[in-house]
């Protein structure tokens, strides 16, 4: 009885293991794997974490050519600015100790009207001086890197102002570095209030260009250009009354029941290297704020807003 | 440059550090990827050494480093390696624009597949100036091209 001819496998005549097809499957099914865990599942924290610090040096590496630069500028700063710096510093300090002191008198009469009303005390918020490495490798999203880490005691939800308002706010926390997603990205919102009539709002980063967007306000809103944005403080993460924006347009269109309002922010970004990371607020229960719990935290009515918050000075 | 394993890595860790580079401004939207044409040059001139699993696993380091999602990547790097690897044979006879037209094409496919998996996970559109990268892209790759490092060189091949 003839035996049915096995089929015969022609010998490859080129060695080059299993077909590119073969490949290709098997590390796009790793990688969508990966995709769905780290963006649905959070599990690759700590991999991500462990991983950063292997790149740290390499960070650190490619980023010394430009410090260098910075550096030498640095050192060979003319004679004259520096002077000239120097006295624009001295004076700015002397107008600042003279606030200064009108602020801690009103501090101290505000925590006595505070006793005297029995409500609950404030604690201090203390600020840690950070230095911006680089602003986010991709151009289409809104963080930048700062130089401090989980090793210095930063917590992912920390606010990062500058002197001249809200940067942002600490996303993601590396061993050496962190991750501080702008006000301008469109996954971050901010409790705001209108410093001239104290109407509360929640701003949106627009995520395009660097400006924010205050939606979902009825047409017949009382803002106009020029007023000043400043945060709410009912969101446990940024204190009250720090600057926020300005409003640089308000459109009304009848076709739209929402006014179209579009708001610049105070913060330079872009100027500043120095950045001042808030703790978190001591006496409220600590909530790590994600990205989209802002608006929700913001939406619960604010039964006592938190008095003003000092920065003390940076180590 | 020789095909062989130490120059393969030793270029992916120089392109990598070209990509760590404190870009800024307008140098960071047309900053070329410059992982992404090494890993296309090594795919064309030596698939037996280079290959989508390497693609992968460079991809996978820029998630790192860019803190983008886990994998998208090292996704976009693996695809476009088996395109460059599908027509691998073929382009060792074009000549040089034809080659260039082609990791052209690749670059902006790349550009492409990075720019759906980032619309899935809930990402805006970006406007014409996210494919600044691939001209600038190919123009690196013309000027490497152009001072002898041509992939269809058999002479140093051996």
């Amino acid at each position: 009885m003839p035996r049915p001819l096995e089929p015969q496998h022609s010998p490859a005549f080129f060695v080059r293991g299993p077909s590119p097809f073969a490949r290709l499957i098997f590390f796009a099914a790793v990688s969508l794997t990966l995709m769905a865990t780290d963006s649905r599942l959070h599990y690759l924290v700590e991999v991500r974490q462990g991983f950063t610090a292997l790149l740290h040096p390499l960070q650190v590496l490619a980023n010394a050519p430009s410090d260098f630069i910075h550096d030498t500028n640095e050192y060979l700063t003319a004679h004259s600015t520096l002077l000239k710096q120097n006295s624009r510093l001295t004076e700015q300090a002397l107008l600042q100790s003279a606030e200064l002191q009108r602020f801690r008198a009103l501090e101290q009469e505000n925590e006595h009207l505070r006793n005297l009303l029995g409500a609950a005390r404030n604690s201090q918020q203390n600020a840690r001086l950070g230095e911006i490495l680089h602003i986010g490798r991709d151009p289409f999203t809104h963080r930048v890197v700062i130089n401090l880490g989980s090793r210095h005691e930063i917590a992912a939800g920390q606010a990062v102002i500058d002197a001249d308002g809200v940067i942002g706010q600490v996303t993601r926390v590396y061993p050496f570095t962190s991750e501080v997603t702008l006000i301008t990205d469109r996954e971050l919102s901010v409790p705001i209030q209108v410093e001239r009539n104290s109407l509360r709002a929640i701003a949106f980063g627009h995520g395009r260009d660097t400006m924010l967007d205050l939606p979902y306000l009825p047409a017949n809103v009382d803002i106009r250009k020029g007023d000043r944005l400043v945060t709410s403080g009912i969101d446990g993460v940024y204190p009250m009354g720090l600057a926020v924006a300005e409003v640089i347009k308000v459109e009304r269109n009848p076709n739209s029941p929402f006014a179209h309002i579009v708001c610049k922010p105070l913060a330079g970004i872009e100027n500043h290297k120095q950045v001042l990371l808030l703790d978190m607020p001591k006496p409220e229960p600590v909530v790590i704020q994600k990205k989209n719990s802002a608006p929700a935290a913001a939406a619960a009515p604010a039964k006592k807003a938190p008095a003003v918050k000092k920065p003390t000075a940076p180590e | 440059m020789r095909p062989n394993l130490s120059s393969i890595y030793l270029t992916l860790l120089v392109a990598l550090l070209c990509q760590l580079l404190p870009w800024s401004g307008a140098a960071l939207t047309i900053r070329p990827d410059f992982v992404l044409l090494v890993l296309l040059y090594w795919l064309l001139r030596a698939p037996h050494l280079c290959n989508i699993g390497t693609a992968w696993f460079a991809g996978l380091v820029i998630d790192l480093a860019t803190g983008g999602l886990f994998g998208q990547s090292a996704l976009a790097y693996a695809l476009t390696a088996f395109f460059a690897l599908s027509y691998q044979r073929r382009l060792t006879l074009f000549n040089i624009w034809q080659q260039a037209a082609y990791v052209f094409a690749l670059l902006v496919f790349n550009q492409v597949t990075l720019l759906i998996l980032k619309m899935f996970a809930g990402g805006e559109s970006p406007g014409w100036g996210y494919f600044y990268p691939c001209i600038s892209g190919i123009m690196l790759w013309l000027a490497v091209i152009f001072t002898r490092l041509g992939i269809q060189g058999h002479t140093d091949q051996d």
